[in-house]
């Protein structure tokens, strides 16, 4: 059996809640990680500790199986939960730690004379992060963190094994109805690559913006 | 207590032998990652410029659909074309052609950080184009290589996961059938998470020494 | 016995050699001196076949080099053996990163004769040892580069090119990337070698090491050779223009 055109309009829609998930998830996994950064950076051990720790576990351990530890562990709390709410919380939690360790390799990254000099010229705590760490680790953390976001979109697939409804789910439906594999999977491919593709471009532009606001280039 | 003790004897030898799977699966698929990624490699270095672009094309695509399409692909893809071989070697043949992609990218990445003196001085000796490809580029290329692949492998490691939607049973598979059997809430998620740990730092470990013990940077 | 004769190169539309010719006797030490971009470098990477040229000839005691005798029609191209061979009759130091880092200063230089000439691994040892010694590294045989200092990877590189027994020496601005408590070392080799009979062709800034080593001066303006003579007349008695303006500027 062959895959029909209305089959590649749910695929498209499908593809629309993969993309919203990604989405959801990058915007509050930054979040989280803009909170989890300073920590690496604490002067506890024990919160620098904490830090390295929830890094290693969260990028130690495959996406599929946080999330069904995620799903099942809301679920024996909350009882009856949505797969997409699990879904957003676990990519959460795995974008923030991909996150975070790229700020703090932003934050790494300036060069040691910037901190001295803003010292010098008596800025203020406040008015150094502000104007000097955080345009610099924006602007140092951008090449890497479009790579997560593209990581976020083929991570959203993996929702498919805990029932999420997205692109992956709907393509390998459609393929155990009408064993159209190649087709359904090619279309699948060409969806996926649209938004991973257009997410590298906004991003080349947004660089291209920035280099010409008279960032440097890379960090030395 | 006991009920643990009770937990780990029932179920024990059942992560044991998943682990297994996830293991050998993991490593299967590395070394022939590492073998098909030095073929697209070298296709790249040698072909002409229709080759270069058709190895391109197909990291570019493999770098950005989700590794569950190529499992996908060769899992319902094989048994149309009359190939009946089971999930675990369907799956790392979909791993293969992943990690082969991002791996011959690796190389290229190496390969193009050698600074462009080395293989002039290599020529001015009157070396073999060959021979100074052997005895300069390649080992350079395998050092510069050796971080970058160690984080290849525990990303492969951790996508043997992704066999347990083709009925494979590895360390998440077997996490989630325990889970159902027994009502045991998340408990054996937390063990077999606790065993990709341990392998992922072994990994590291690895890489780490091999790295370090390289005398000459 | 080097005979250059009407080279000329040119990179995306820009003409960077523009008929160069010189005559390069056994033994001889040239000096090429002249601005950034005038084309110095890229006349010795031609020497060498390291960039292919898009006209002229480079003879080598009367045998043509990187091409072969063609009766009519466009020239074509040595096959790798013979590009291999007639590299093995000159031997190159780069002006950095000459050396390879994944061997000692001995494997360096016993690269090229054990690979490139097929000469036996005793003998290749013997050799290089004997060089290495002779440029004054002998304690540092099994050393890597990283552990060199600037001026000892250089003296490695000059034995690792000597070492291949070359009829001619081409050195591209080799103390230039050197600090300069390091440069003296480096020359001193150089000057130990004059007594050989080795043809020298030195891409170099250094005037003064130029002056007293060199028997020619070549000024090198606008891809083709400007002015050329001995290094008192080059050097202090310029005749032309712009040889004036650059030894003004360098002053």
């Amino acid at each position: 059996m062959e895959m029909t055109s209305s089959d590649v309009w749910v695929m498209a829609h499908a593809a629309q809640i993969s993309l919203a998930l990604a989405l959801c998830s990058i915007a509050f996994g930054t979040i989280l990680a803009v909170l989890l950064t300073p920590l690496a950076f604490a002067r506890l051990a024990i919160a620098r500790f904490a830090y390295r720790l929830y890094v290693f576990v969260v990028r130690g351990t495959p996406v599929l199986l946080l999330a069904l530890l995620t799903f099942y562990a809301l679920a024996s709390y909350w009882g009856r939960i949505s797969p997409y709410a699990a879904g957003v919380v676990v990519l959460t939690i795995y974008l923030s730690a991909l996150f975070a360790e790229i700020f703090r390799g932003g934050v790494l990254a300036i060069p040691n004379p910037l901190w001295d000099s803003s010292k010098s010229l008596g800025l203020s705590r406040r008015s150094i992060f502000w104007r000097v760490v955080t345009p610099l680790v924006a602007r140092y953390s951008l090449p890497p963190y479009l790579n997560v976001c593209v990581m976020a979109v083929k991570a959203s697939s993996v929702l498919s094994i805990i029932s999420v409804w997205e692109l992956t789910f709907a393509s390998r439906e459609i393929i155990e109805r009408t064993l159209d594999v190649y087709r359904v999977l090619a279309v699948a491919s060409v969806f996926y690559f649209i938004m991973c593709f257009a997410i590298d471009r906004v991003g080349r532009w947004m660089e291209g913006r920035l280099a010409a606001k008279g960032f440097a280039g890379e960090p030395a | 207590m006991g009920q643990y003790r009770a937990w780990v004897e029932a179920y024990g030898v059942a992560f044991l032998e998943a682990a297994g799977w996830t293991l050998a699966v993991a490593v299967a698929s590395f070394i022939c990652a590492l073998i098909w990624g030095a073929l697209l490699f070298f296709a790249r270095l040698r072909g002409g410029i229709w080759t270069d672009r058709i190895v391109d094309g197909y990291v570019q695509l493999l770098r950005n659909i989700p590794v569950l399409l190529p499992i996908y692909l060769i899992y319902f893809g094989f048994p149309l074309a009359g190939l009946l071989w089971p999930a675990a070697i369907c799956g790392g043949i979909a791993l293969v052609l992943q990690n082969g992609a991002y791996i011959s990218e690796i190389f290229r990445g190496a390969y193009k950080a050698i600074d462009r003196v080395q293989p002039d001085a290599a020529r001015s000796l009157g070396l073999l184009p060959w021979m100074a490809f052997r005895k300069v580029t390649l080992p350079q290329i395998l050092v510069h290589s050796i971080p970058a692949l160690g984080n290849q492998a525990v990303l492969l490691l951790k996508d043997t996961s992704l066999l347990s939607a083709i009925t494979v049973v590895e360390l998440t598979m077997q996490a989630k059938v325990l889970t159902e059997r027994t009502g045991a809430a998340y408990a054996p998620f937390v063990v077999a998470a606790i065993f990709y740990l341990a392998m992922v730092s072994v990994i590291e470990l690895l890489a780490r020494t091999a790295h370090r013990s390289v005398r000459w940077k | 016995m080097i005979e250059i004769r009407g080279i000329r190169k040119s990179y995306g539309g820009v003409e960077v050699l523009r008929g160069i010719n010189l005559t390069i006797s056994s033994g001889e030490i040239l000096a090429l001196i002249g601005r950034s971009g005038c084309g110095k470098t890229t006349l010795l990477r031609c020497i060498n076949f390291l960039e292919e040229y898009d006209a002229g000839e480079i003879m080598l005691d009367g045998e043509l080099l990187w091409y072969r005798q063609q009766a009519n029609g466009p020239r074509q191209r040595a096959s790798e053996k013979e590009l291999a061979r007639q590299r093995q009759r000159m031997g190159v130091v780069f002006q950095q990163y000459n050396l390879f880092p994944h061997m000692t200063a001995l494997e360096n230089v016993c690269l090229g004769p054990r690979f490139g000439q097929k000469v036996r691994a005793e003998e290749a040892e013997r050799r290089g040892r004997e060089l290495l010694s002779r440029v004054g590294l002998s304690e540092r045989l099994d050393a890597f580069p990283a552990q060199l200092s600037g001026g000892q990877q250089q003296r490695v590189a000059i034995a690792r090119a000597l070492a291949m027994k070359p009829q001619v020496l081409l050195l591209d601005e080799i103390t230039s990337a050197l600090d300069p408590e390091l440069v003296a070392e480096v020359e001193d080799v150089i000057r130990d070698l004059t007594t050989e009979n080795i043809a020298m062709v030195l891409v170099t800034h250094a005037m003064s090491f130029a002056r007293e080593i060199a028997h020619r001066i070549a000024f090198v303006s606008d891809g083709q050779i400007a002015e050329i003579g001995r290094p008192e007349e080059i050097l202090d008695r310029p005749r032309d223009p712009g040889l004036k303006e650059f030894l003004r500027r360098i002053r």
